[in-house]
């Protein structure tokens, strides 16, 4: 085949940045014509960054970017789109009040003939197209409907058969599956090898090793934004691919040190929200570090939200050191002793705009208010000593939390819940985003806070970092937890197995 | 602007209670003469504020080039103030800007008798002489009121002219201005008595408001002429409410049989007399009024007359005039304009 | 029944379908509620509209409103909004009298043209805010409607357009009737017709929808958002512009006051038409019914024997109703599309 001696997209020593956090170190890739090639790596690793490049969302800061072995440069996403790339996310992005056949055609619907119809949409020939399309594509889809209240399956359909409409050679998938259910799977598998056999080069993100392993040819890894290795799916095997991703030897740069497991403090049982998990039941211990671990959307942060009380729940109980904590009431939670780090500092941890002192000593406002005043002294009073226990590096405390790096963003977060002495921490993602450096500090500001007997919950997506940091390690699968392993049993591969085993195989 | 309009009514209360204690049972005329009496008109130029409902009426502009011309006649300094929009309490801060530039007298005519009292009194007791004219406030909040004509007066004649136009019987309606405008209601509710009383076979219909704005003046008449398929006659006591009325009737099949009269000014009603649809409609002079007013103020800040019943003064090429009971002055009766006599006038 | 429409298009012949959707469609409901109000008021007294001037006024009345909705409906449809154009409409009224009044033999057509161009410029002037520096609409048309009104009472300062000011040939267009149907509202219609035309069948007119619908999703798709908002507030300032041309016409008067509260009506007009507040769905024809019910009202509604005094309380009432049953009907749609979706799910 001659679509194998130039690459149909090639990428070399991409780089990209935001500011201080690098995103992308140095990412390559290259993806043949008739080819579905895997692009795996833990969160965080620069999948996105990198198809965020090609697709003209982000504009590289350096490297080569090929398409049909010419140089590109992408200013537009219109730019990307004319040159034949087409992106398919997550979560889709239709117009939901539009009809589904002028989400395909938006922004190039035909236009009639003559003259006096020449600049008047030919809905009729839009409409044939578009059912013409979903038949190539064996899906029912009714072409004149609005698109809202189509699921997110057939959301990718109509972006799949938006980018055949357009006739793009490279399709890029990002972790299409992530919501979709198993007839769902098997249905966008079909699609994405017929358009394999017709020429086109495909990319497909994928956290499940099993899709991968049926649907890609080839498999390219990435780890800490840098581009690791491409094998052929059919002369590698999961374990090794996993290998790849993980890196790196697990412990160097997770420093947790042995603490002394006490008394239950969190006490879950058969929580349960209908449609996000079910049968939850677990404990941590004073001292101990409980991971939660599992693929994004498997209900991790959803039981931590339940546990706390900022979302309700149907059935079962919390207990938090022998007394019954209320249900969606997160003052409660934080009366009873739980300091929760959600995920999105941003929108849920600070008050981005304000400054350091004012974030530190935000949730513990009343006990600092002279006669309902709060003052910045006051204020700074409180706040400093946490500052300085965390190192956060800031000179002042009045520096606005929006100026900081990441892992001091994050710092100041957990600074903030530590001023409420709580007995259980939660943290989501306690490292996301946040560079390498600074990550190890966050990691030894955990362990030594288990070291005080403090109880800590983690929820982590990067397998590094829950099997080098956390005592206990809770799998989480489609609502339920699915595995439940000691630190000295926990490996990459046991761990991503409990994680990754997809719903047809485990039913 | 709350805050400060708070101050001054305490203030004005503290000196409501001081005049009292001197005067004990005495009128309120007497009281304020008494405190204005310190006052005294200096060797400067008399200033003189005029304060309109609301700028941008034409019947204002012309009351108020009167008074500019009364004061550049004796030689005083003239400046006009006032909201573009009618409200109860849109003059405020203009009489409290007025009053701490320290005119020396504001000629004000009300868009309601009570919301400016705080500010009138307030301004009074810094000193400045407030005389109303056209639509007057309460009479405890100034020293003079310049009565453009007297309200029976106004309401006969507008009576007496539909009464013509009509033959003296059938449907009437009248469209008025705001429907808390002070002298419109005072009108209405005369020319209701009088109607009763002389004109048995005229039927009053309907009061509606046109809140003395071209487009709702305009579509009120509409509405009117739609919902009395008999009615005979409009009598409309404002002169946007007038000029609207007349521009639709203009074009409507009610022209020449529904007749329209009230108060207007020679300028707006032209065309319309002219062209049939309206006969006769009155005024005074506005030109005169402010006129008036102007040199009635100017006789109160230089000590000429207090208010008091029977003070007399001489206003420039006008003649001479005697204050009448609650302090107002009568500039005379309404003149009646029609096809004959429109052309002599511009205003 | 409807969900068959959903799931089988090719059950249904185009017209049965287009029959269909008008029956469902926002637009009949608030249709039927105008007729309904004007039977009423007809049946009270049936010069309301069984005389030359009631019939005259039904349709001759909303006319200048019915410019400033379909203008603002253009710019509700991108998630935007636009208060100026009552400023605007005053503007362009006191412009289209000292036009008169320096020349009173100006040709009409100049006068029109010259009114459209004012208006247009005004609105580029938020458009060129909204769409290139991205302010927030509601905040530029809400410093525009002052600056704009604030530059008018500068100009006109007590100063006031009268009758005698307009020439007789202008004034006669604003009551002028063609087959008895006033001229001013066959502009308006034509206007209303022409953008109605543009928002269904072109791609610039569907683009508008697509960037009310979801802005994000706009970007992504490459399209020219930043030139479609612009060009939609050049349309509703050159609409805005038009009105003031037919309120001299109409009232033969402008003065620093004309047109004040008129967007609050325009906005009105168009949520009641059924045009969605944050964009994305809604037509003109609805917004467009909107504005003949909403002045249709306030005539009707004395003859109802309803006082002048509660007229607020009852258009205030049809605009909360009219968001309430939006809502209802989205949610329901909503639901529909889902359950339509299943279906097929289950047979495929």
């Amino acid at each position: 085949m001659s679509a194998a001696t130039t690459p149909v997209l090639e990428l070399r020593d991409v780089s990209k940045s935001f500011g201080p956090v690098v995103a992308l170190r140095s990412g390559s890739l290259a993806v043949g014509a008739g080819s579905i090639h895997a692009l795996v790596g833990e969160n965080g690793a620069g999948k996105s960054t990198l198809v965020k490049v090609v697709a003209g969302v982000y504009r590289r800061d350096g490297g080569e970017f090929r398409l049909g072995g010419q140089p590109v440069d992408f200013a537009s996403t219109a730019e990307s789109k004319d040159a034949g790339v087409a992106v398919i996310y997550q979560e889709p992005t239709l117009f939901p009040d539009l009809s589904v056949t002028e989400n395909i055609f938006m922004g190039r619907m035909p236009l009639g003939s003559g003259r006096l119809s020449g600049r008047r949409i030919d809905k009729g020939a839009m409409h044939a197209e578009a059912t013409a399309l979903f038949q190539r594509l064996g899906v029912h889809i009714d072409p004149r409907r609005p698109a809202l209240g189509l699921s997110i399956a057939d959301q990718q359909i109509i972006e799949i058969a938006k980018a055949i409409s357009l006739d793009a050679r490279l399709l890029i998938m990002d972790e299409p599956t992530a919501a979709l259910s198993g007839n769902e799977v098997a249905r966008l598998f079909a699609v994405a090898r017929s358009l394999r056999d017709e020429g086109r080069a495909l990319v497909f993100i994928s956290h499940r090793f099993d899709e991968v392993f049926e649907l890609c040819d080839t498999v390219t890894v990435m780890r800490d934004g840098s581009y690791i290795s491409t094998d052929r799916v059919a002369e590698t095997t999961e374990s090794q691919i996993v290998a790849k991703m993980v890196g790196r030897e697990v412990g160097d740069l997770f420093p947790k040190t042995v603490a002394e497991i006490g008394e239950v403090v969190l006490d879950v049982q058969n929580l349960e929200t209908a449609g996000e998990f079910h049968g939850v039941s677990f404990q941590v211990r004073a001292g101990e570090i409980v991971g939660l671990a599992g693929l994004v959307g498997a209900g991790r942060s959803e039981i931590a939200r339940a546990v706390f009380g900022v979302d309700a729940y149907d059935a079962g109980t919390v207990t938090l050191a022998g007394k019954p904590v209320p249900a969606h009431d997160p003052r409660g939670a934080i009366r009873a002793g739980m300091a929760f780090v959600p995920e999105d500092r941003r929108q849920q941890g600070l008050v981005i705009q304000g400054s350091v002192g004012k974030n530190i000593a935000s949730v513990i406002r009343s006990r600092i208010s002279k006669s309902g005043l709060i003052t910045a002294g006051s204020e700074y009073a409180a706040a400093r000593p946490w500052a300085d226990r965390l190192e956060v590096k800031t000179n002042a405390l009045d520096m606005k939390a929006a100026t900081m790096s990441g892992g001091n963003q994050q710092k100041v977060v957990i600074a903030k819940w530590l001023a409420t002495n709580p007995k259980l921490l939660i943290i989501d993602e306690p490292t996301r985003g946040i560079d390498v450096g600074t990550k190890a500090e966050v990691h030894r500001l955990l362990s030594e806070l288990a070291g005080q007997g403090l109880a800590i919950l983690m929820i982590s997506s990067e397998l590094p970092e829950v099997l080098g940091m956390a005592d206990r390690v809770l799998v989480v699968r489609e609502g339920q937890i699915t595995a439940d392993i000691a630190r000295d049993d926990a490996t990459p591969e046991n761990v991503m197995a409990a994680a990754t085993r997809s719903s047809e195989k485990a039913s | 602007m709350k805050i400060r309009s708070k101050r001054y009514a305490a203030g004005a209360v503290l000196a409501l209670v001081a005049s009292l204690g001197l005067a004990g049972c005495g009128s309120d005329d007497s009281s304020t003469a008494g405190d204005s009496g310190g006052g005294g008109g200096g060797g400067d130029a008399t200033t003189v504020t005029f304060l309109p409902k609301a700028l941008g009426n034409p019947y204002f502009d012309t009351s108020d080039a009167g008074g500019k011309k009364a004061v550049d006649e004796f030689g005083g300094t003239y400046a006009e103030v006032g909201p573009d929009t009618i409200g109860p309490d849109t003059q405020v801060s203009f009489i409290d800007t007025a009053a701490q530039q320290g005119v020396n007298a504001l000629v004000v005519s009300g868009n309601d008798p009570q919301a400016l009292c705080d500010s009138l009194n307030a301004a009074r007791d810094a000193g400045t002489k407030v005389v109303t004219f056209d639509s007057d406030v309460d009479p405890t909040c100034r020293d003079l009121f310049i009565n453009q004509a007297t309200a029976e007066g106004i309401a006969k004649v507008e009576v007496d002219m539909i009464a013509e136009q009509i033959g003296d019987s059938g449907e009437v309606a009248i469209l008025s201005a705001a429907a808390n405008a002070t002298n419109q209601n005072a009108w209405i509710k005369i020319m209701e008595q009088e109607l009763a009383d002389n004109h048995p076979d005229i039927k009053l219909v309907d009061t509606v408001y046109g809140d003395d704005d071209d487009q709702t003046s305009f579509d009120k008449t509409a509405a009117l002429l739609s919902d009395h398929p008999n009615l005979k006659g409009i009598i409309s006591p404002t002169t946007v409410g007038i000029a609207a009325a007349a521009r639709y009737l203009s074009t409507s099949d009610a022209k020449g049989k529904v007749a329209l009269t009230g108060l207007g000014t020679p300028n707006q009603m032209r065309d319309y007399v002219e062209d049939g649809t309206v006969t006769e409609f009155a005024l005074w002079n506005p030109g005169d009024l402010g006129y008036l007013a102007a040199y009635a103020a100017k006789a109160l800040v230089d000590g000429d007359i207090t208010g008091a019943e029977g003070d007399k003064f001489t206003a420039g090429e006008l003649g001479d005039f005697e204050v009448g009971a609650d302090a107002t002055v009568l500039l005379g009766e309404p003149y009646r304009f029609n096809k004959d006599n429109i052309a002599d006038f511009d205003f | 029944m409807s969900t068959d429409l959903l799931v089988e298009p090719s059950r249904q012949s185009a017209g049965q379908r287009a029959l269909t959707t008008f029956l469902r469609s926002r637009e009949l409901s608030i249709a039927i509620v105008l007729v309904l109000i004007v039977i009423a008021a007809t049946l009270k007294r049936h010069t309301f509209v069984f005389s030359h001037d009631g019939w005259r006024d039904t349709l001759l009345t909303p006319s200048i409103l019915l410019l400033l909705a379909v203008g603002q409906m253009v710019v509700i449809v991108t998630r935007n909004v636009d208060l100026s154009v009552g400023s605007v409409l005053g503007i362009t009224a006191y412009a289209t009298g000292k036009i008169f009044i320096a020349n009173p033999d100006t040709p009409v057509v100049l006068v029109f043209a010259a009114g459209l161009l004012i208006g247009a410029v005004l609105g580029a002037m938020n458009g060129f805010l909204v769409a290139f520096f991205r302010v927030p609409a509601l905040v530029v048309t809400l410093g525009t409607m002052y600056a704009f009104r604030g530059y008018l009472t500068h100009q006109a300062g007590s100063k006031r357009i009268v009758a005698g000011d307009i020439p007789a040939n202008f004034e006669k267009l604003g009551t002028q009737q063609l087959l008895t149907v006033p001229v001013l509202t066959l502009i308006g219609l034509a206007v209303l017709a022409v953008v109605g035309y543009y928002l269904h069948t072109a791609r610039g007119g569907r683009e508008l929808y697509a960037i009310g619908s979801d802005p994000d999703a706009a970007h992504l798709y490459g399209l020219n958002v930043g030139r479609r908002v612009f060009g939609a507030f050049v349309l509703s300032g050159a609409l805005a512009g038009l009105a003031g041309v037919f309120s001299v016409a109409r009232y033969a008067t402008a003065f620093a006051g004309t047109g004040r509260d008129l967007e609050l009506q325009a906005v009105a007009a168009v949520v009641i038409g059924g045009v969605a507040i944050f964009g994305g769905s809604g037509t003109v024809w609805g917004a467009a019914i909107g504005a003949f019910l909403l002045v249709t009202i306030n005539r009707a509604l004395p003859i109802l024997g309803i006082s002048d005094f509660w007229q607020g309380a009852v258009v205030g009432g049809l605009i909360i109703g009219a968001i309430v049953l939006d809502r209802v009907l989205s949610l329901r749609r909503a639901h529909q599309l889902i359950e339509a979706r299943d279906v097929t799910e289950e047979e495929g």
